[in-house]
């Protein structure tokens, strides 16, 4: 790696010195040897550090598991950009006022069961909601639906049947937790949201007169895909740094107590950021917890952690996503916390 | 973002997705053999997005939208928006398409195995008769349950082979053949361990096939015996191509 990164600078700085001395303007500072220097030589050493840096073991890792994510989650963040850009551009906005009930308090639990047509992980619902707000839905029946829609699909609560094969119970005490979580969410937002919290969602405006159906469709979708693969990025990042600087060894420390052992595997899964079609089978290797703590972690984890409070922010601004996200947390918690307790 | 950066970012990221899962099994390092269709048909989407927008770009009056957005953007709240340009967010998806062409991470080794507590192994009532061959190729797993749960003791005296690769004991000189099983994708990943004693030192990360027998301690058959290998016989192999979960290596490892 040195000796490369020498090369590299040797040859850049032969490139660049005769260069130099042809032509040097009148109009030059009088410092441009200094600049020419600092160009030929910086490309190659930042180059050589960054190349020694991101070849430590812990890096390796990083690197490593900050892909893992982003791979495991493009995929769905492209089917829920292109749902979000098909709803915006081909479905009518009155066909949602006259799917869903007029009064809005009896909408949020109707969009919260609708989360079930939707088989994918959450990545996919955050663009959804956010087209739906902008064709007319409530915001709090979106909210609904953006919580409920990655923890009640078949795909995922059929990972839980397998991934729980000893106590069955696991799904219907999931399914259950994860509706009342999502109504409870919308509720709220009814009670105590403000319009303000979101950033204004101008750009779905559904299909315009005078315009292809198709380019709106492409031009929504890609533009969708764009914004929120960013912050799916930060997500990744922010995932795989606490995954690397927190091994799971240190969990054993803390599932002798019921209470701790609940609050540690929900903070765990807004840390950790696993795809909610894999975080059964990560919830079911916890062996050493109780399953209340299991519940709560898979309750809490499709509906807060850190890519999605990323995608979140980039989706519907940090204010809204903070103040969401925390109030998500707690509600979730208290949620799983009572079915379980009855359930299980 | 401008439109002709968008049209590249597009493509380079289709091209990351089907050079990690269909040129290469570069994927297989992150995530598991059944997203692999997925990321394909991600790959190949992202390129039909990146052509349609570089045609629509290229097409005359194509690259110049925004008299027509002016039009109806005052309708609605009066927020400049337009899609010709991205957010600046998007800028942070070169890291991981470049990073996939051109600077793929190594698959999880021994740093992440040396830190994390070993897989527990699943409950299992019933064990067959293991076969006459000798030595037995066996997994990781099932070696550790065949030691910790088999009251019939069928391991005992018997010699086993079983790849992996080499994560170095953090407190004494030993080290443990390890195994990488992925529940999702990489950043669930569990290791499975044997302890290995005897046998020459290893470099850490080379993957093994070690044979031996079971290392005495406890009462085998109970929770009490340790996952542990008297070697007698370590090899270097090529690394299989199934390495992310713990199964019998699909490279002959001879």
């Amino acid at each position: 790696m040195q000796k490369t990164g020498d090369l590299v600078e040797e040859a850049e700085a032969a490139v660049a010195a005769p260069a130099a001395a042809d032509d040097a303007p009148r109009g030059w500072p009088r410092f441009w040897p200094l600049l020419l220097l600092a160009a030929a030589t910086l490309p190659g050493t930042a180059f050589f550090v960054i190349g020694r840096w991101g070849d430590e073991p812990a890096m390796q890792a990083w690197r490593t598991v900050c892909l893992a994510v982003t791979l495991q989650a493009l995929p769905f963040l492209l089917l829920g950009t292109a749902l979000s850009g098909a709803i915006n551009a081909f479905v009518p906005a009155r066909l949602f006022q006259r799917m869903l009930p007029r009064r809005t308090v009896l909408a949020v639990p109707v969009a919260g069961a609708a989360g079930v047509v939707l088989p994918g992980c959450e990545c996919a619902s955050v663009p959804v909601a956010n087209s739906l707000i902008g064709r007319g839905v409530p915001p709090a029946a979106a909210f609904a639906f953006l919580l409920s829609a990655p923890a009640v699909n078949p795909v995922v609560l059929t990972a839980t049947a397998i991934a729980f094969p000893g106590s069955p119970v696991m799904v219907p005490a999931r399914l259950l937790a994860s509706l009342a979580t999502a109504a409870v969410m919308g509720w709220l937002w009814l009670l105590l949201g403000r319009e303000e919290w979101l950033r204004p969602v101008a750009r779905h405006t559904g299909h315009q007169p005078g315009h292809n159906r198709w380019t709106e469709f492409r031009r929504g979708f890609q533009h969708d895909f764009l914004h929120a693969g960013g912050f799916l990025v930060v997500g990744a990042m922010a995932a795989a740094t606490f995954n690397v600087m927190v091994p799971r060894s240190v969990l054993d420390t803390f599932s002798s107590s019921l209470w701790l052992s609940v609050l540690f595997l929900a903070v765990l899964a807004i840390v950790l950021a696993v795809c909610s079609e894999a975080d059964a089978f990560v919830a079911a290797s916890l062996s050493g917890f109780s399953p209340l703590a299991q519940l709560a972690f898979m309750v809490v984890g499709p509906m807060v952690d850190l890519k999605l409070i990323a995608l979140q922010a980039g989706t519907f601004g940090r204010n809204f996503a903070v103040r969401f996200s925390a109030a998500t947390a707690v509600v979730a918690v208290l949620c799983s916390v009572l079915v379980g307790g009855v359930l299980l | 973002m401008r439109r002709p950066l968008q049209v590249i970012l597009l493509v380079l990221i289709g091209l990351g997705l089907l050079h990690a899962s269909l040129f290469t099994d570069l994927c297989l390092r992150y995530v598991k053999e059944g997203m692999r269709p997925l990321l394909i048909a991600s790959g190949v989407l992202l390129l039909l997005l990146g052509a349609a927008e570089a045609w629509s770009y290229r097409r005359p009056g194509g690259g110049d939208e925004r008299p027509e957005h002016g039009g109806h953007d005052d309708s609605d709240r009066g927020h400049d928006h337009d899609h010709s340009t991205a957010p600046r967010a998007a800028w942070l998806l070169f890291l991981p398409a470049l990073s996939l062409l051109f600077y793929a991470p190594p698959a999880l080794g021994a740093y992440t195995a040396s830190r994390e507590a070993p897989k527990a192994v699943t409950e299992q009532e019933h064990f067959d008769p293991l076969p006459a061959t000798s030595p037995v190729p066996m997994t990781l797993t099932d070696f550790t349950s065949r030691v910790q749960q088999d009251s019939e003791q069928a391991i005992k005296g018997r010699r086993v082979r079983m790849t992996g690769f080499v994560t170095p004991d953090k407190q004494g000189d030993g080290w443990y053949l390890t195994r990488t099983i992925f529940l999702c994708c990489a950043a669930d990943a569990q290791f499975v361990k044997v302890r290995i004693h005897g046998g020459p030192a290893v470099r850490t990360n080379t993957w093994v096939s070690v044979t031996g027998t079971w290392h005495p301690g406890g009462t085998l058959g109970t929770r009490s015996a340790p996952a542990a290998l008297d070697a007698d016989t370590v090899k270097k192999v090529a690394r299989p191509v199934n390495a992310y979960e713990d199964a019998l290596p699909l490279v002959p490892s001879r």
